[in-house]
């Protein structure tokens, strides 16, 4: 038995490193993006368009001749910053609002409930899509659409949990040692009611940074000529046909590896909380 | 035909490991056989390896467990000699298991006929209809009223004794030769035990099955077993017919232990009896409380608690029995406030509860807690046992960290927890720690009143023995006043000093404890008190001449 | 009264279906109000965001006049459901044709890709788990724990223009990614909409091996992508069920492996299901991307276009449209699902 929980500890740990190995580049590369980036991401070079990756342009040049290595040092500030913004936001407003209609249950949180339900039945991709064009495509409205759009998902996770804790008799046990309801909703639900949520926003950062990519791959997100990566690959499409890889190669594969950054981390994450989440039920 | 004196069921010198590093086995060279019609009893605590066993020998070894030693003959051939194909048809067909809690082994989406007929498909090459004909047929035998309609029923809709009788046809539809029952009837209700136990062994004798009857309660092993043995950590410790194991005592000192354990112990007495404390005004006064739900799909309320009265003076003990859905938690929720009660009056130390405030039924609080049923979900997971005993605290006077800490450290010590617990989460403690714990919290506030709700249910008979024993320490030495709830009649014997029946949320019948036991007056506590099997009654039962001697 | 009881008497599957049609109405009629709200409340006068910033207040004037844009809110909505209801989606800025017209003309090909990707991510994403399930050792499992992982994280535009690449232009196999028919040849008389089955309707082979093949990559592509949350759900799912009591009793009562398996699977059905329904929708997001790599001339495409060129009545009749295919969606699911699992109350 002690076995099989190391092993299961070590697997957890691999995911864990790999995922803060791949966080950490990402992090320089939004530090220092100036320093790493051998030219200006946002310069036209119609001299040099579609050059082959080589040694003086690594990942080569897009049509318009701007250096693709530069652009997706440089979209790594734009893509997170959106992301993890969205989440951020989405975190903060989900899980109050999650905690106070799991534990007062009542019409306000019924209502609450169907809206939730209406924004999620749609396809998010839809709804991104149709919002983001309807308020603008700015870099920060993509980010407020991504967060309404993941609000619910952080407060029903919460939901599930409030309610299924609040019933439990370690709930009735400290009712009953004088708790009042905020030290039952903040010391003893909230706590037990976090660890999906946290999974959760590794996971939602990753769809957002594919939801982003997504909509500037259609032309509904952010514009040229901001470097992020779905626009790009965007950039990239009508050559792919042609043979010409490179264009879209690149910044696809810096999407995969972002995403998958935090699928790792999440990953990790729900494995370390297991333990104690599976002899809790 | 097999000789007659073959054994049917033989376990050699049997040991299993687990290949994943644990170093010492899970079960050490266990051995017995069992002849045709024999019954025998395993007997031992949690981890003692009674499960294993039985998987062993229906050949399903958990994980990557596998047999290190020994052999398991059948009939005379050894399971381990067996085709795959062989094994299966053994399975089911010669060996039958049947498990605790029937309606997690029961597929829930397939209506409970065809979950039987699909396993007489599997053993026998006949057709649909006659699977059915012989399914339905079986079900009448289990004592399954209209077995036609209830064979096209899912699992769900039926309870829980009904459930245990389908795994039992279940077990039977293949005519096995050995019957495997582990731990078959934990959580049933006494009366629905006693029925089903009793159709179980009545179908076996009659069948002449062997049976291995795996359980942690001595009482079912003397009243139904040939033989009993007892088992520990791995071991198969003694083997003995029920008889001796009774009458001349258990050769092992664990044993002994066990048996000892189980035992009632002789009536409380609290200082305010002997006094006849009678005499003494009432520290709770329950009138005519009443607790009505509304289910869900149904426009009648369901009357949880239907006008109980009780009364409970200082320094005594009642005990509310019932079987379960007979409203005696919901009585304790009422009175400690968490359920709020829709008529009646609670009256304690003299104050109305009922129509207290909130703010104001804390001071009532500090003086009436509560220990709850379930240990380990009673705690909050993440908090160290430090914090979970001292959170009552609040209720009382203001304390410096300093005196919070002696004073956990005290209830600890009360308790019988060590110190060095302290830090622990509760997931590290064991059932009988975590029980402790919740006691320490009850009292960690020096309440005058206490509820215990199931306090002796789902332990180890030694850890529930160690329970029993610290209430009755605790009754003894601070001079506590308690209601009991519970459904295990050993344990009121030896904690409580009235006893009250309740039945679909009706208190039937109290009194003095002894006076219930000896002379109840209605038909539905002595259906109650005939279902305890107790370990005195039935060894004197099945050994007549002792009997005359010892009354004489 | 005696409804109820006349009710209680019809088979169950046939009351789980009446029991769910009847709140399709409302819920329809909630879809009308969201959707309609939800273009309404947002931040922007429609008319300013129609005719752009060069616009002259009497064209806005004009404009909001059309759409019935001056009344209050409750009447307007009122206007918009009989306009609705008489089957009048308002005329598309860009196409300049009905948005009915429009819609009509777009749904079967999305809805042709959709079935076809759904189709074959459940046999996939089932396939896969319960082998990786039962053989916990196997290539099987190793490799779904490692796709599991993967298929999540990757764009699914990026996986067609990847496929584009190798398929198309390096190994040209794949036909080329425009449209869903050869350009040569000509369309099959509509009967269904779905070209593999109208093609063989007509008899006509060259058109059903070209509509199968330029097929191929998209459904691939939204395969690849997608088959791997719902393998991951019902790994999870089915793993839980084929470790249960019931199951390991089903063992011990001697049943085979194939009927074990049968039997967990049989339970793992109402999650599945669920899942399956989710994904249905979620497709309907994700065929937009491809349907813009493909050139598929679908819903997805028009609705970019209806996005880009802030066609307002044409984005209004998609988000409608969407909404109705995803409650039609649910309901099925929903019917499906009370009849898989019989512990759900009717």
């Amino acid at each position: 038995m002690k076995q099989v929980s190391g092993k299961r500890r070590v697997c957890g740990n691999t995911a864990l490193i790999i995922g803060l190995a791949l966080l950490a580049m990402q992090v320089v590369a939004i530090v220092f993006a100036p320093w790493i980036a051998p030219y200006s991401p946002e310069t036209a070079d119609p001299i040099n368009a579609l050059q082959q990756p080589s040694s003086s342009h690594l990942f080569g040049t897009d049509v318009s001749g701007m250096d693709i290595f530069s652009r997706v040092v440089f979209a790594t500030r734009i893509n997170l910053l959106i992301s993890v913004t969205a989440v951020a936001i989405a975190f903060v407003i989900g899980v109050p609002i999650g905690l106070a209609i799991g534990y007062y249950k009542g019409w306000l949180g019924s209502l609450a409930m169907r809206l939730f339900d209406f924004i999620q039945s749609f396809p998010v991709f839809v709804l991104g899509m149709v919002l983001v064009s309807v308020m603008g495509q700015e870099i920060w409205n993509v980010a407020i659409v991504l967060a309404v759009l993941f609000t619910p998902v952080f407060a029903r996770l919460i939901r599930a949990e409030v309610l299924s804790l609040r019933d439990r008799p370690f709930i009735a046990a400290a009712r009953c040692s004088g708790a009042t309801d905020r030290t039952i909703m903040f010391q003893h639900i909230l706590p037990n009611a976090l660890t999906p949520a946290i999974v959760q926003i590794s996971i939602s950062i990753g769809m957002a940074i594919l939801l982003t990519a997504g909509l500037s791959f259609v032309g509904a997100g952010v514009r040229m000529p901001t470097p992020e990566w779905g626009l790009m690959v965007s950039n990239g499409a009508q050559q792919m046909i042609l043979g010409i890889w490179w264009v879209a190669l690149f910044p696809g594969l810096a999407i995969v590896f972002s995403v998958l950054t935090f699928a790792l981390l999440g990953d990790a994450a729900k494995q370390m909380f297991d333990p104690q989440t599976r002899s809790t039920s | 035909m097999t000789k007659v004196n073959q054994p049917l069921l033989e376990v050699r010198n049997l040991s299993v490991g687990f290949s994943d590093g644990a170093h010492s086995l899970a079960l050490q060279h266990v051995g017995f056989s069992l002849k045709k019609g024999e019954i025998l009893g395993i007997v031992g605590e949690t981890g003692a390896g009674k499960s294993l066993l039985a998987r062993a020998i229906i050949d399903m070894l958990p994980g990557d467990g596998r047999i290190v030693e020994g052999e398991i003959l059948v009939n005379g051939h050894a399971i381990s000699k067996m085709t795959a194909e062989q094994r299966r048809g053994y399975r089911g067909g010669e060996v039958a298991l049947i498990g605790t809690n029937a309606k997690s082994l029961l597929d829930p989406v397939v209506n409970v006929g065809e979950q039987i007929a699909r396993i007489l498909r599997a053993h026998r090459g006949i057709n649909n209809k006659d699977a059915w004909r012989e399914a339905i047929r079986l079900f009448e035998q289990v004592g399954i009223v209209d077995p036609h309609r209830r064979a096209h029923a899912y699992p769900h809709e039926l309870s829980g004794g009904m459930a245990q009788r389908v795994v039992i046809a279940m077990a039977l539809i293949a005519q096995p030769k050995i019957l495997l029952a582990d731990d078959a009837t934990l959580g049933l209700d006494a009366t629905i035990q006693l029925q089903v136990l009793d159709l179980l062994v009545e179908k076996c004798r009659e069948l002449g099955l062997a049976v291995v009857l795996i359980t942690h309660d001595l009482g079912i092993v003397a009243s139904y077993c040939d033989r009993v043995g007892i088992m520990k950590s791995g071991r198969l410790l003694e083997l003995e017919t029920i008889r001796s194991f009774l009458n001349d005592g258990p050769k092992h000192p664990y044993s002994q232990e066990l048996l000892d354990a189980a035992r009632v112990r002789p009536l409380p007495m609290g200082y305010d009896q002997a006094q006849n404390g009678s005499q003494a005004p009432p520290l709770l006064e329950v009138i005519d409380l009443v607790k009505t739900f509304h289910v869900e799909g149904s426009s009648e309320p369901v009357r949880a608690v239907d006008h109980v009265s009780l009364t409970i003076r200082k320094g005594e003990t009642l005990a509310l029995v019932g079987e379960s859905g007979s409203g005696k938690t919901t009585t304790g929720q009422c009175i400690v406030r968490l359920l709020q009660s829709d008529s009646g009056s609670i009256r304690f130390d003299g104050t109305e509860t009922l129509s207290l405030p909130d703010r104001q039924f804390r001071d009532v609080r500090r003086r009436m807690q509560m220990v709850f049923q379930e240990p380990y979900v009673a705690l909050n997971p993440r908090w160290r046992v430090r914090d979970l005993v001292a959170e009552p605290l609040k209720l009382g006077e203001r304390l410096t960290r300093a005196e919070k800490q002696t004073r956990v450290m005290e209830l600890l010590d009360l308790v019988g927890i060590a110190s060095v617990k302290a830090d622990a989460y509760p997931h590290e403690l064991t059932a009988g720690e975590q029980k402790r714990v919740g006691v320490a919290r009850a009292l960690a506030i020096r309440p005058d009143f206490v509820i215990f709700d199931e306090p002796t249910t789902a332990l180890d008979i030694r850890v529930r023995a160690q329970i029993i024993d610290l209430v009755r320490d605790l009754q003894k030495r601070m001079g506590l006043s308690a209601l009991f709830i519970t459904h295990d009649l050993n344990s009121v014997r030896s904690l409580a000093h009235y006893v009250a029946v309740m039945r679909h949320g009706k208190i039937i019948e109290q009194g003095p404890t002894e006076e219930i036991f000896a002379n109840p007056k209605q038909a539905y506590t002595r259906k109650l008190l005939d279902a305890e099997l107790p370990i005195e009654a039935r060894a004197e039962a099945s050994t007549p001449i002792l009997q005359t001697e010892q009354q004489l | 009264m005696r409804l109820s009881i006349s009710l209680r008497s019809l088979p169950r599957p046939l009351r789980i279906v009446l029991a769910r049609l009847t709140i399709l109405v409302p819920q329809m009629f909630g879809v009308l109000l969201a959707t309609f709200l939800l273009i309404r409340l947002l931040p922007g006068d429609p008319a300013l965001l129609m005719l752009g910033n060069m616009a002259t207040p009497e064209q806005i004037l004009s404009l909001r006049e059309r759409l019935g844009l001056n009344g209050s809110i409750w009447s307007q909505f009122t206007s918009y459901l009989s306009t609705v209801v008489h089957g009048d989606l308002g005329t598309s800025m860009f196409t300049s044709n009905p948005v009915v017209v429009d819609l009509l003309d777009r749904v079967p090909a999305t809805l042709e890709l959709i079935t076809y990707t759904m189709i074959l991510t459940i046999t996939v994403s089932v396939t896969l788990a319960v082998v990786a399930v039962t053989k916990p050792k196997g290539v099987i499992a190793r490799f779904s724990k490692v796709y599991g992982l993967a298929a999540g994280a990757v764009p699914d535009f990026w996986v067609g223009l990847l496929l584009i690449y190798f398929l198309f232009n390096v190994a040209g196999i794949a036909p080329a990614p425009f449209g869903r028919l050869d350009p040569t040849l000509s369309a099959p008389p509509v009967v269904t909409g779905f070209l593999t089955i109208d093609t063989l309707l007509a008899g006509d082979t060259a058109a059903f091996a070209s509509a199968v093949g330029r097929l191929c990559l998209p459904v691939i592509t939204l395969v690849i992508v997608n088959a791997g949350a719902l393998m991951k759900m019902t790994q999870m799912v089915f793993a839980d069920n084929y470790r249960s009591e019931f199951v390991r009793h089903a063992r011990a009562s001697g049943l085979c492996e194939w009927q074990l398996v049968r039997i967990a699977l049989r339970n793992s059905l109402p999650p599945i299901i669920t899942m399956a329904g989710f994904l249905f929708g979620f497709l309907l997001g994700a065929a937009v991307l491809v349907e813009t790599i493909f050139a598929w001339g679908g819903l997805g495409q028009y609705a970019v276009s209806a996005v880009m060129n802030s066609d307002y009545p044409a984005l209004q009749g998609f988000v409608l449209v969407a909404a109705a295919f995803i409650l039609i969606v649910y309901t099925v699911v929903d019917v499906l699902y009370g009849i898989a699992d019989p512990r759900i109350q009717v």
